[in-house]
């Protein structure tokens, strides 16, 4: 147990150290507590009224506990879907496990450490999404005692049976991609393959909610107390467990059903630890061996192109991406998985009722704004610029002594990031084509954020030269603990966010040029000031204070 | 040919890691940089070639000052760090192709010395493997051959011949003879005394970020009790007292 603790422990400093000096950081902190202190209460006082407005429309049917079982199915798979993508990261994409494994620990052991921070992140995720909810259901029910002690209990167990599951159905895939000779490879694949599957569960739910069926349904079930909760929780147990146990707090069935969820859960938990120990070592231990070809003189006279140094960089930072597994999801494959939900939504939510209702109600200028504001948004959480300089870790220094112009390093690394998001934007691009947004405004919208896209790489670098994170042993521990990335959505989705509000409600200017100008001329200011910054940073050797 | 002239360096303003430190390596020398852990040889190599800033002193290669004309300075040089972990995603052609577009170096000229000395080193078919899978003798080949492609006037090796293989050591010890004979300068530094002794033309040793000695072997055998090993010596010349 000792070993457990120990292993625990270190894994955890390991993601979240940082030999620099701790006193700037504090001022993150801060400031970022500043911000988000009202955020908070404008979110649960928002909560709040949503659950008591709920609640007092159900309860005269009887129907109120479908609140309890809304709350628990969504938090389970909220997150597993979060459980998916921290298993995959800590337990098969960070390398850290091979300096562990030549000690004598249990793989259950290592595993329990691994899975230390995604259950950090999990009990942070439910703290935000459960507990107001649960609150405020307990103040519009009036709950007891047992009501908030069940509750607070059921909190400690919710992550345990969705990260179990992620990571039961994971270990068993790597086990057999490891097989493969180029583990980096098989990691990308599976990697894809389980946002893929993510992506599919997301549509494979909103297919089976038929609208008119579900009415039908939903007037026989109104007719039965607690009807709504067995629907909505039916093929999934754990929720409905939860939900029941809230509601039937005060009663010895309450204690029945809450024993009944710690019976499920210790059940997960042990069979986490038991496929754990079969499978979690073979699937980490592949072999990450190239194919051994034949080289000829031929091949290297194919490969010997001359290049500007500038694109031989770019080339160099996009290989590095796209070949780092850990790089590729944070960078390229998160980044779409925003506009690929929206895709999902549009497509089998509303399909063309949302075109014509909403969709149809807006004006060219709307159109562009609408567009460029979300595809912005969604560019400025994109962790390539900000990982700039910090994906180059300890080998940084290979820059310096190069004979490398620093203009033309920062230039490929914008434009790599630049590059990158052209993935997001052609999303964008087919999803404003799909919705039949008129063709000029999509043209117009494509300038825009092409130049706002160049606006947010070098923002992002910008931030990355000026607190870099070079001394990672592990790729993952580059993009833990980071604010960076908040301060530069912060700046760009804020300042850009209030434009986009302020050209939305202003009357003179109709006409989508007109706000193009507006936006352009916003973007190259703020890039002229970002290159001057640059610039400035450069004549104090920048490059070798880092 | 090298000039250092009345180098220092400290760190967070207190340690002074060089301390004046003045050197000439002239052409057609092989120069060994001696000294114990700690001593200041890697300051010393990275304030040479760029990659740390230089707080008092200059430093020239063959004439141009680093801190002043950096680009071109870092042309006419090749380092070879010690830790050779580095490019690790990318396959051996390409980082050798990366290297070439830097420094320039034409499609045939560049064609003709990766086979040549891939083939020299031994890491000819593992070209199309990434450097990830390199064992770490190989990534060292790699680097070497990264410096030699661009074929550089001075050669600056950090530790170059840990974890190469004796066939291996023995063809970079040869190349390095032969490039200080065509007129040339290699300076690098290393713990294996016996290397230094068999192969350079002269030695400096530094100790706590001072000089405490530059000649060839001669001299310091003469200076410090001419029948004592260079072991010996470098252990009197280096202790605390």
């Amino acid at each position: 147990m000792n070993n457990t603790w120990l292993l625990m422990k270190t894994m955890l400093k390991m993601q979240f150290s940082n030999p620099e000096n701790k006193k700037s950081h504090i001022w993150f902190y801060v400031i970022s507590f500043i911000f988000l202190l009202p955020l908070s209460v404008i979110y649960i006082s928002f909560i709040n009224r949503f659950i008591h407005s709920l609640y007092s429309g159900l309860q005269p049917f009887g129907q109120e506990s479908v609140l309890l079982g809304i709350l628990f199915l969504s938090i389970h798979i909220l997150l597993f879907i979060m459980s998916f993508v921290s298993v995959l990261s800590a337990f098969y994409f960070a390398d850290d496990i091979q300096s562990y494994i030549p000690f004598p620990f249990q793989a259950y052991q290592l595993l329990l450490g691994k899975a230390t921070l995604p259950f950090l992140y999990l009990y942070v995720t439910a703290a935000i999404v459960y507990l107001p909810a649960f609150f405020s259901y307990g103040s519009a029910s009036g709950g007891s005692l047992p009501y908030y002690l069940y509750g607070i209990s059921l909190f400690l167990l919710i992550p345990i049976i969705p990260f179990s599951v992620a990571a039961i159905i994971l270990m068993f895939m790597m086990r057999f991609v490891n097989i493969a000779k180029n583990k980096d490879r098989s990691k990308i694949i599976a990697g894809i393959a389980s946002f893929l599957f993510i992506i599919l569960i997301n549509v494979l739910i909103r297919l089976n909610a038929d609208s008119t069926k579900m009415i039908d349904e939903l007037t026989v079930l109104l007719k039965n107390q607690d009807g709504l909760l067995n629907m909505v929780t039916a093929f999934y147990p754990p929720a409905y467990l939860s939900a029941r146990t809230l509601n039937e707090a005060e009663s010895w069935i309450g204690l029945f059903f809450f024993i009944m969820i710690i019976v499920l859960t210790v059940g997960a938990l042990l069979l986490f630890a038991t496929m754990g120990q079969l499978f979690y070592l073979k699937g980490v231990l592949g072999v990450n061996s190239g194919r051994k070809r034949k080289m000829s003189g031929q091949k290297i006279q194919r490969r010997m192109k001359s290049r500007p140094v500038w694109l031989s960089y770019m080339k160099k930072e996009l290989r590095v991406i796209f070949r780092t597994p850990t790089f590729l999801m944070q960078c390229v494959v998160q980044g779409l998985l925003g506009p690929i939900f929206i895709v999902v939504i549009l497509l089998f939510d509303f399909g063309t009722g949302f075109q014509a209702d909403f969709l149809g109600s807006l004006s060219d200028k709307q159109y562009v704004l609408l567009l460029f504001i979300t595809s912005f948004i969604i560019i400025s959480t994109n962790v390539t610029p900000i990982s700039s300089f910090s994906r180059e870790g300890k080998t940084w220094y290979s820059n310096l002594y190069l004979p490398l112009d620093p203009k033309q390093v920062l230039f490929s690394k914008i434009a790599a990031s630049w590059l990158i998001n052209l993935f997001v934007i052609s999303l964008f691009l087919i999803l404003a084509l799909l919705v039949r947004i008129p063709f000029d405004a999509v043209l117009i919208w494509l300038v825009i954020i092409l130049t706002g896209s160049w606006l947010a790489s070098s923002v992002g670098t910008y931030l990355d030269l000026l607190k870099p994170k070079l001394d990672w042993t592990d790729e993952q521990e580059l993009f833990k603990g980071r604010l960076i990335g908040l301060i530069a959505f912060l700046f760009e989705g804020g300042l850009f966010g209030i434009i986009t509000f302020v050209l939305w409600r202003t009357e003179r200017i109709q006409t989508m040029y007109g706000i193009s100008i507006i936006l352009l001329g916003s973007l190259f200011i703020c890039i002229f000031i970002v290159n001057k910054l640059f610039n400035k940073k450069m004549r104090n050797n920048a490059f070798q204070q880092l | 040919m090298i000039e250092i002239n009345d180098v220092s360096k400290s760190f967070y303003g207190k340690h002074n890691a060089i301390n004046r430190l003045n050197l000439v390596i002239p052409d057609g020398k092989i120069v060994g940089f001696l000294g114990p852990n700690g001593a200041g040889k890697s300051t010393t190599i990275k304030m040479m070639t760029g990659i740390l800033p230089i707080d008092v002193g200059t430093i020239k290669l063959n004439g141009l000052d680093i801190e002043k004309q950096p680009l071109e300075a870092k042309k006419v040089f090749g380092l070879v760090p010690d830790q050779p972990d580095m490019f690790l995603r990318l396959k051996g052609i390409e980082y050798l192709n990366f290297i070439g577009n830097i420094f320039n170096v034409p499609s045939d000229i560049r064609k003709e010395r990766i086979e040549y000395f891939t083939k020299q080193f031994s890491i000819y078919e593992a070209l199309e493997d990434y450097i990830q899978t390199y064992s770490h003798g190989m990534r060292q080949k790699m680097i070497v051959t990264g410096v030699l492609i661009h074929d550089p006037a001075i050669w600056i090796l950090d530790e170059p011949l840990t974890g190469l293989d004796p066939k291996s050591a023995y063809i970079l010890k040869e190349m390095m003879r032969n490039h200080a004979d065509k007129g040339n300068t290699v300076f690098f530094s290393s713990h294996g005394l016996e290397v230094v002794e068999q192969l350079c033309d002269a030695v400096a040793i530094i100790n706590k970020g001072k000089l405490i000695f530059y000649g060839n072997m001669e001299e310091l055998r003469a200076q410090y009790q001419s029948d004592q090993s260079l072991e010996k010596v470098f252990l009197e010349l280096t202790s605390d007292e």
